[in-house]
């Protein structure tokens, strides 16, 4: 189980792990109208009569690889219980609708991410799913290293890469005074690739860090004087 | 023949008619009153004359109309005769004597036909609220109209006579601005940048830069004409002080005084450590040393923040005036202030060979910038320097004022020993209450609860009731709230204040005795809610009938059918609410008003809000949904008290019965302020749907609105603007003579009126399949 803020490299994490064991990814954005049967499989209809197809989850079930179930907590309850017997010691996923039990492959891996801070009481993981995970709490990396991934991913300079997650720091410092959540580092690449591409400074941060957080006019109005301050 | 024997008054009027008859008919009044208009022009002269007001309302009269028909309209000049005739009237001759010049003031300034009609009709309707101040308020017409619109004009007026609630003697001192409230609104409906503009942004610009959250006040308001006083901002014991507004700057450039304060102080916060003892030092050693500490915190916060110097240079104005002579250059005060900008722009030369000694001796010790002692150090020493100079002596502290602008006034840097605090105790005591506002308005953590709880533990350990009374009184300032004038047809910012008071205990029997007595009832309401759904429409799939083809089942279905057997014939599914995810406030009004009785019964108001309370209370926890109780009542627009009986996570149980149960009406209903409240309590909530249910007996009031119309506008507009934030407001009415005013707040369909206690059953389900709707 993957935690974390949106933007700090959840995914990008997990597609580096998939890279670095040669094991396929199949990653799953999960929704509120998803159902079991839209990750296990169904039945579908041809001339020639019923034909199965393995869903997502059965795929990397049978074949082995790491499947990814993105935003876990907007699927319904219901529906994640079906990793139940994949996350326990028996390691098999059941095939109802085709009377069949699939032993999990020995390169099977689940993992899920989750966003501890939108969610409400009622949209959060069951105790017995969140149970059967290990956890990884993620958050911002520390500026130092935040620097070095910004100039790696934007291709800006460090300089630039400098004042930008001093930035980041400002809207980070108003979590919870008016924002939901400050500035991810997803966002300060979005940033730092517009500065690349010939945009000031100031007017990158506007359109990439101030104006997608928030709508609240008096906030953007003091986080551009924070930007200024910075720069 | 003396003209002011009052025996000879035929003679005077002649002298006077000639007068007037001279001054009507001249070449300049029949070229601003061109053909017809001339006659009419006569003919209201005479209207007038013959009157009888006066010479002086006659021949003022005829001063200013023509030129006034010069600037706008003959026609409006020619009206302007019957509104002197009317404030003659009603008022007096020495109004009616200076509307017109006032007139053509405002004409002057205003020089379009529709504002000048809708400023007359402004004064018009002044005059008929508030005789008493028509002089003054035409006295000061210019000044007025030169920073204000007329619509500004109107809402400033208005203002005037909400806040003095009837009262002709505070009207008078309003609007002769003698009180802080008519300078602090004239500010605010002028526009310029003032405090209450700048707050929000400032609160969030000091909290990004700075990962702070120090209270923000505005300076206490002394004096009438600050105009020409220079405010500095300040800070002590935790708490930022910024004047109400910075004279002399305006739009952008006070905007950004107002950020260049903030993070000057944000940066003293940050770097300045304890204060510095006053003991044995001279004026100018202090003003010295301030300015050496003010430079070094800028320094280290430009460090991290480079773009502050940006903010910070633009307000260093140390340039010598050319006016001035090199001996008032060298005055210490000018000194000072280039110090303040050497110290902070390495850019800058500076002949003065003092000057320059400091900035050498500053920008050496960089690497000791960290440590606060440098500042003191090295001031004590210049300041030394500056009394060698024989320009200490002529410093006078009580006439320095610290600049540039953005700089506060130092005094949060010192420590004046012993004898400042005890003359500080009383302002100590406004900031301690000042903290605890803001703590709860800022942080919302559970401080209020926490604060509670305390109180309620003594309270088990000792039931005296006199003790009870005593803390029953004090009441804790928890919010602001704006208040709607449909009259100018906007909020007034800050204009209520809500009062947190612990309610009074009473007899738990009360609400037990309820419960009891009405079991039919509370059944048949438990039964109502439960079956109420009210959530986020779910997915229910496999179903008989329903808006959609299950996919899945029609697979399933149709794969039967091909190996020959049944198919299921449930292949649709539906978006259905299934459970009830549902917050409630119950707000009760306990103004004196509920002591009446209920129509066509012996209980009274109260009583039959009580029950009612008592049972939707006792039903929504049986089932377990979040609800939460309060009840309100109110003294004017600062003091509108609000008694919070339950909480959200706290439980009903005998506690919550003895508040209920110890509820008395007393005071007004100023219901919108109430409503806001409650709103902004129940927005925490996170659930689906957020539902305010108000129990009243109608008709908002209070004293200090003398319009009816007024409060019951501003209710209407907090009910509108709750549910523009998916709040539903629902208002259950006792029928009492004021019921019919519940329609027109909360709209015919979101109000129930019911007599007795039987009829809630019958009434609650509109209510819910309101919420499902």
């Amino acid at each position: 189980m993957l935690k974390g803020p949106t933007g700090c490299g959840k995914t990008r994490f997990i597609e580096h792990m998939a890279y670095t064991l040669n094991k396929p990814l199949i990653t799953v954005s999960c929704h509120e109208d998803m159902t079991a049967t839209d990750l296990v499989g169904r039945y579908l209809l041809d001339a020639d009569g019923t034909l199965w197809h393995d869903g997502p989850l059965t795929l990397a079930v049978r074949h082995g690889g790491i499947c990814y179930l993105d935003e876990i907590v907007e699927a319904r309850q219901d529906t994640t219980v079906i990793i139940h017997s994949l996350t326990d010691d028996r390691r098999v996923l059941t095939l109802e609708k085709k009377n069949e039990v699939v032993k999990a492959h020995p390169d099977f891996q689940i993992v899920i991410s989750y966003n501890p801070g939108y969610q409400s009481v009622l949209k959060d993981l069951k105790e017995s799913t969140k149970q059967r995970f290990a956890a990884l709490d993620f958050s911002y990396p520390d500026s130092k290293t935040e620097v070095e991934i910004v100039t790696h991913e934007a291709k800006v300079n460090e300089a630039t890469a400098s004042i930008l997650i001093a930035i980041a720091e400002r809207s980070r410092n108003l979590k919870g005074h008016g924002l939901a959540e400050g500035a991810s580092t997803r966002m300060l690449i979005h940033a730092g690739k517009l500065i690349v591409r010939g945009i000031s400074l100031p007017e990158a941060c506007n359109i990439a860090l101030i104006v997608p957080i928030t709508d609240d006019l008096e906030l953007r109005d003091s986080l551009k004087t924070a930007i200024a301050a910075c720069v | 023949m003396p003209v002011t024997d009052p025996t000879n008054r035929a003679d005077l009027g002649t002298i006077q008619s000639k007068l007037v008859n001279t001054s009507i008919d001249t070449p300049e009044t029949r070229s601003v009153f061109p053909g017809k208009w001339f006659n009419h022009w006569v003919q209201c002269c005479n209207r007038l004359s013959s009157a009888g007001y006066g010479f002086n309302v006659l021949s003022a009269y005829i001063h200013f109309a023509p030129k006034i028909a010069q600037i706008i309209d003959p026609q409006v000049a020619l009206d302007l005769a019957n509104s002197v005739s009317k404030i003659a009237v009603k008022t007096g001759r020495i109004e009616a004597e200076s509307l017109p010049y006032a007139s053509y003031v405002a004409a002057n300034l205003l020089k379009d036909q529709n504002s000048f009609k809708a400023w007359i009709r402004i004064i018009e309707r002044f005059i008929s609220i508030a005789p008493e101040s028509t002089f003054t308020l035409l006295d000061k017409m210019e000044s007025l109209l030169s920073s204000l619109s007329v619509s500004r004009l109107e809402s400033w007026i208005l203002a005037g006579i909400r806040s003095s609630g009837g009262n002709p003697d505070q009207r008078l001192k309003f609007f002769s601005l003698e009180t802080p409230e008519s300078n602090r609104w004239l500010l605010f409906e002028s526009g310029t940048v003032n405090f209450t503009s700048m707050a929000p942004r400032l609160r969030t610009l000091i909290r990004a830069i700075w990962n702070i959250g120090p209270p923000l006040r505005e300076l206490p308001f002394s004096g009438t004409n600050t105009k020409n006083i220079k405010l500095r901002s300040s800070f002590g014991r935790g708490i930022i002080r910024l004047p109400t507004s910075f004279s002399g700057f305006e739009h952008e450039q006070a905007e950004d005084l107002y950020r260049a304060c903030i993070t000057h102080i944000g940066a003293h916060f940050q770097f300045s450590g304890p204060s510095f003892p006053v003991k044995g030092l001279k004026p100018v050693q202090i003003a010295v040393i301030s300015i050496l500490e003010d430079a070094r915190v800028e320094n280290l916060a430009m460090r991290k923040f480079p773009g502050l110097r940006n903010l910070w240079l633009p307000f260093h104005v140390a340039h010598i005036p050319n006016s001035m002579s090199s001996n008032q250059a060298l005055m210490a005060p000018n000194l000072l202030n280039k110090l303040a900008l050497a110290l902070i722009d390495p850019e800058f030369n500076e002949i003065n060979a003092w000057v320059k000694k400091a900035k050498t001796k500053f920008f050496n010790s960089e690497k000791e910038w960290e440590k606060q002692e440098i500042s003191r150090e090295l001031g004590g020493i210049l300041g030394n320097d500056l009394g060698q100079m024989r320009l200490g002596g002529q410093f006078d502290m009580k006439s320095y004022i610290v600049e540039p602008p953005y700089r506060d006034d130092n005094w949060g840097l010192w420590d004046f020993g012993e004898e400042e605090k005890q003359t500080d105790i009383l302002e100590d005591e406004q900031m301690f209450d000042s903290i605890r506002i803001e703590q709860q308005l800022d942080d919302n953590s559970d401080q209020p609860d926490q604060e509670r709880k305390e109180t309620d533990q003594d309270e088990e350990l000792s039931e005296k009731p006199v003790q009870l009374e005593i803390q029953q009184s004090e009441g804790i300032p928890i919010a602001r709230y704006p208040e709607f004038d449909y009259l100018t047809g906007r909020e007034r910012p800050d204009w209520t204040t809500i009062i947190d008071y612990r309610p009074p205990i009473g007899s738990i029997k009360k609400v037990e005795r309820a419960i009891e007595q009405y079991a039919e009832v509370l059944k048949r309401i438990t039964s109502l809610i439960r079956a109420a759904r009210v959530s986020r429409p779910n997915r229910s799939n496999r179903l008989q009938e329903g808006e959609y083809l299950d996919i899945d089942a029609c697979i399933d279905a149709k794969i039967n059918q091909r190996m020959h057997l049944t198919p299921d014939p449930r292949v649709y599914g539906k978006w259905i609410r299934k459970d009830r995810d549902l917050s409630v406030l119950v707000l009760l009004d306990i103004s004196e008003s509920t002591r009446d009785k209920v129509f066509n019964s012996k209980e009274s108001v109260l009583d039959l809000e009580v029950h009612a309370t008592a049972l939707l209370a006792q039903a929504m926890s049986q089932l377990g949904d979040p609800y939460a109780i309060a009840a309100f009542c109110s003294n004017k627009r600062d003091d509108v008290r609000y008694f919070r009986i339950k909480d959200f996570n706290e439980p009903f149980d005998q506690k919550t019965f003895s508040y209920l149960g110890g509820l008395e009406g007393g005071f007004s209903t100023r219901i919108g302020a109430a409503i806001r409240h409650a709103g902004s309590q129940l927005k925490e909530q996170q659930t689906y749907r957020k539902l305010l249910l108000v129990v009243t007996d109608g008709e908002p009031s209070d004293i200090d609105a003398t319009d009816p119309r007024y409060l019951l506008e501003d209710a209407r507009r907090s009910v509108k603007s709750l549910s523009n934030e998916g709040i539903n407001v629902f208002c259950v009415g006792l029928e009492t003579k004021g019921s019919s005013y519940l329609g027109k707040i909360f709209g015919r369909r979101n109000s129930i009126v019911i007599d007795r206690i039987e009829s809630l059953p019958q009434k609650l389900p509109l209510l819910y399949l309101r919420m499902t709707a």
